[in-house]
């Protein structure tokens, strides 16, 4: 179905090449994981197969590809839309109409069918996808699930016979996830569908896909049919640097953070209601919960400024040594409290990363380098002259925990940390945790990754609807 | 049947348009401040029982600002740089500064201001709220998403780019507030400016949305044409665009009033032929298809009469 020869692609000042030499071939009805580290050329696999690179994302494309036997090597993204359905990481983002029925249209509308056929294409990609009872319902408000499911919908409803899809999971719990991937076994198995996933979340996949690829950090690919011969490459040993100063003793006090019937509401709903968590110094709490359940909302409520100004907390909350952090002063709680939100990269605005570092000590009123240490030993060595923008996203995050811990908090709120991390990174990450928890840390973390708290906390909580279970 | 409603999302994006280009129209040609006031009162109680709850209605704050901003610009400009007038009386005395600047002569600023000056001066600026306050209604109630799908083919291209700009508007207040919020978690030290650490992080976020959008149309097929040729395209564009300098001109003629009407009108009338051959050609070779026909329903009668009500009557009453 796709074959892919000799394909190099770099992008422009780029030092090697994204993918360097790929030779491919898939099979109609071919289910496939394509993983590897972040930074890796995974996306612009997918990418350059529907020609979205280099036509959007710049860059040199050499090599050939052909679908269903057509070379569509150099071709428009809009003229390979009948072959090829594209879902993005994110498909809120993707978005082109306001309800699921528009959505599911536009396509068929852009490619000019009939209107007769166009009611028959949308008939049979609702059924296919299950989404007949939500047809007439705002995109907004569906669940992330349901997202995945129209954005699915729309990339197949001209009938497309490639799928590709862009870490489908990574933003979905872990039911919603499990769910998305059956589903796309069953396109591929029953109607025949070559469907490329690029992942790096992919203990679900694993088990339901054909074939893997594996795209190095060198831009070379291979290809295969069984996943234990993978496993030795992708599970290599940590990054050495990780380990952080000596263990001091625990604080002495005997909760770093205690709230009780702690109660969020926005308007009239309730987010989180009567939430009782207490933590110790030295303690890893993971607070798991599906897409919408308040996890967020929970942790912006102890940091004390509320998730937005709507939200209302009753209830008491105690941070070993400040008190209420509802009743700091921003200075004060950015001492009491560390927090890292979904999207660490948003704390980071300066151009390079010695400057953000600089910047971090003169803040805190430290003396010169403290953040720089700090960063070296959960990151290694990185060359400090790179624009913030241009790290990994593991080391953006090692970043925003220098800032935050050169503050001295001893207490962190991580919301999401290992999302957009690849195996490597997240088994890094666990370790950086692990060293802070032996300083008497106190961490919370919200994350819907089971996998990665089993590695780390020390006790799980679950919140549904807004309740600790 | 469907109940008659004036809620924004029940009428055709394409009626509220009509209803606030009219309302420009109206509003430039009235002179009347009081007559002004009450047109900026009806606009924006308009605006308030119909909108609903959408990212592009959220702007009315900003269109009053921008009006109220205007307003004072053009009164302030007049005291300070004031013509002697000395046929009707003084309402503010101040005193007069001579500037000489070695050529042409000396420049005053400031001194008496008499009250015909001050009242025209804030009709002028009233006339231009009026006018802002009158495309910002359309903004507002309009879904840009559904008049996109009702955009003719010619115009799309055009109609595309406004419409994700207007889709940006929202995505930029949404990504500050979290922007914000998440600068507040750090904290920053003083001798850093503000714009630094919000800007760079929001303009980023925007730009990657508003490109993903356009990725996105584009792998669904948004883009393709039917069968023109590169020249017909070209000499499509140039019609297009000769047609939209002719009814510009046209409406700024009939507008400021100084020249011949008819020749006002001629323009107009040769404008509005440009663009009619431009969107049948490009409709006719067009591919696109639409799932649904739009109807218009009884409140989109109501509003377009209204509009085309409004512009006859402040037409005939400018006339005579």
């Amino acid at each position: 179905m796709i074959s892919i020869k000799d394909l190099t692609f770099s992008y422009d000042g780029a030092e090697s090449p994204q993918l360097t030499r790929v030779n491919l071939e898939f099979a109609a009805g071919e289910f496939v994981l394509v993983c590897g580290p972040t930074g890796s050329g995974k996306s612009t696999l997918l990418k350059a197969i529907n020609g979205l690179a280099p036509h959007f994302t710049g860059g040199n494309l050499r090599g050939r590809i052909t679908i269903d036997n057509q070379d569509v090597t150099g071709r428009l993204p809009h003229e390979l839309a009948e072959l090829v359905g594209y879902v993005n990481q994110q498909p809120e983002g993707w978005f082109v109409a306001d309800t699921v029925e528009d959505e599911l249209v536009y396509g068929l509308e852009q490619l000019g069918f009939a209107r007769d056929r166009m009611s028959a294409e949308l008939a049979r990609v609702s059924k296919m996808l299950g989404l007949q009872d939500l047809l007439d319902r705002p995109l907004s408000f569906l669940s992330g699930g349901q997202q995945q499911r129209v954005a699915i919908g729309a990339a197949l409803a001209a009938g497309q016979r490639v799928l590709l899809l862009d870490e489908p999971t990574s933003a979905l719990d872990l039911d919603s996830a499990a769910e998305t991937v059956d589903l796309l076994k069953a396109l591929a198995k029953e109607h025949g569908v070559t469907i490329l996933v690029a992942e790096h979340r992919f203990h679900n996949i694993i088990d339901k896909v054909d074939s893997v690829v594996v795209v190095n950090n060198d831009g070379t690919v291979a290809k295969g049919y069984t996943h234990w011969s993978f496993e030795d490459d992708l599970r290599q040993p940590a990054i050495a640097g990780a380990d952080v100063g000596e263990p001091l003793s625990p604080p002495s006090v005997e909760w770093a953070l205690t709230t009780s019937e702690l109660t969020v509401k926005y308007a009239d709903q309730v987010a989180v209601s009567s939430a009782t968590l207490n933590i110790k110094p030295g303690q890893i709490v993971a607070l798991h919960g599906a897409n919408g359940s308040g996890k967020t909302t929970l942790l912006w409520a102890i940091q004390g400024t509320g998730n937005g100004s709507k939200a209302v907390s009753t209830g008491t909350v105690s941070v070993a040594g400040f008190g209420d952090p509802r009743d700091l002063k921003p200075r004060e709680r950015l001492r009491a409290i560390t927090m890292v939100p979904q999207r660490a990269a948003d704390l980071l605005f300066l151009n390079s990363l010695s400057e953000e570092l600089a910047e971090s000590d003169r803040f805190a009123g430290v003396t010169p380098n403290s953040t720089a240490t700090i960063f070296a030993q959960l990151a290694g060595k990185v060359n400090p002259a790179l624009h913030p923008r241009d790290l990994s996203s593991g080391q953006q995050l090692a970043l925003v925990l220098a800032l935050q811990l050169v503050k001295g908090a001893n207490l962190l709120l991580l919301d999401e940390p290992t999302r957009g991390l690849d195996y490597v990174a997240k088994r890094h990450l666990a370790e950086q945790l692990k060293s802070l928890k032996s300083q008497g840390k106190a961490i919370l973390i919200a994350t819907h990754d089971s996998e990665f708290s089993a590695q780390v906390a020390d006790t799980e909580l679950h919140l549904i609807d807004g309740v600790i279970q | 049947m469907t109940q008659f409603s004036l809620k924004a999302s029940r009428v055709q994006p394409a009626s509220w348009w009509l209803l606030g280009i009219a309302s420009a129209i109206v509003a430039g040609l009235n002179i009347n401040p009081v007559m002004l006031l009450v047109q900026i009162a009806i606009l924006v109680t308009i605006i308030l029982l119909a909108r609903e709850y959408a990212p592009w209605s959220q702007s009315l704050k900003f269109y009053l600002a921008l009006a109220s901003f205007v307003v004072a610009v053009r009164v302030i400009f007049r005291i300070v740089f004031n013509l002697p007038d000395d046929s009707s009386p003084i309402a503010l005395s101040l005193p007069q500064l001579s500037l000489n600047l070695g050529f042409g002569g000396n420049i005053t600023l400031l001194g008496n201001l008499s009250s015909s000056s001050l009242v025209s001066a804030t009709s002028d600026g009233l006339r231009l709220a009026a006018i802002i306050i009158s495309i910002g209604l359309a903004n507002t109630l309009a879904n840009p998403r559904k008049l996109l799908k009702s955009t003719p083919a010619a115009l799309y291209e055009i109609a595309t780019a406004i419409s994700v700009a207007i889709n940006l508007a929202p995505q930029l207040i949404e990504s500050l507030q979290r922007v914000r919020r998440a600068s507040s978690l750090r904290g920053r030290s003083k001798g850093l400016g503000a714009l630094a650490g919000t800007i760079v992080p929001v303009l980023e976020d925007t730009i990657d949305s508003s490109l993903s959008l356009a990725a996105s149309m584009d792998s669904r097929g948004f883009g393709r044409r039917g069968f023109l040729t590169k020249k017909q395209i070209i000499s499509l564009r140039l019609i297009s665009l000769c047609s939209v300098v002719l009814t510009s001109v046209g409406v700024f003629l009939l507008l400021v009033a100084t020249g011949s009407q008819l020749i006002a009108l001629l323009l107009l009338a040769a404008g509005f032929l440009g663009i009619l051959l431009t969107v049948r050609t490009t409709s006719k070779n067009s591919i696109r298809t639409r799932h649904k026909k739009e109807t218009w329903l009884l409140q989109d009668y109501v509003v377009a009469t209204a509009a085309i009500a409004a512009v006859t009557a402040s037409l005939l009453g400018w006339q005579t």
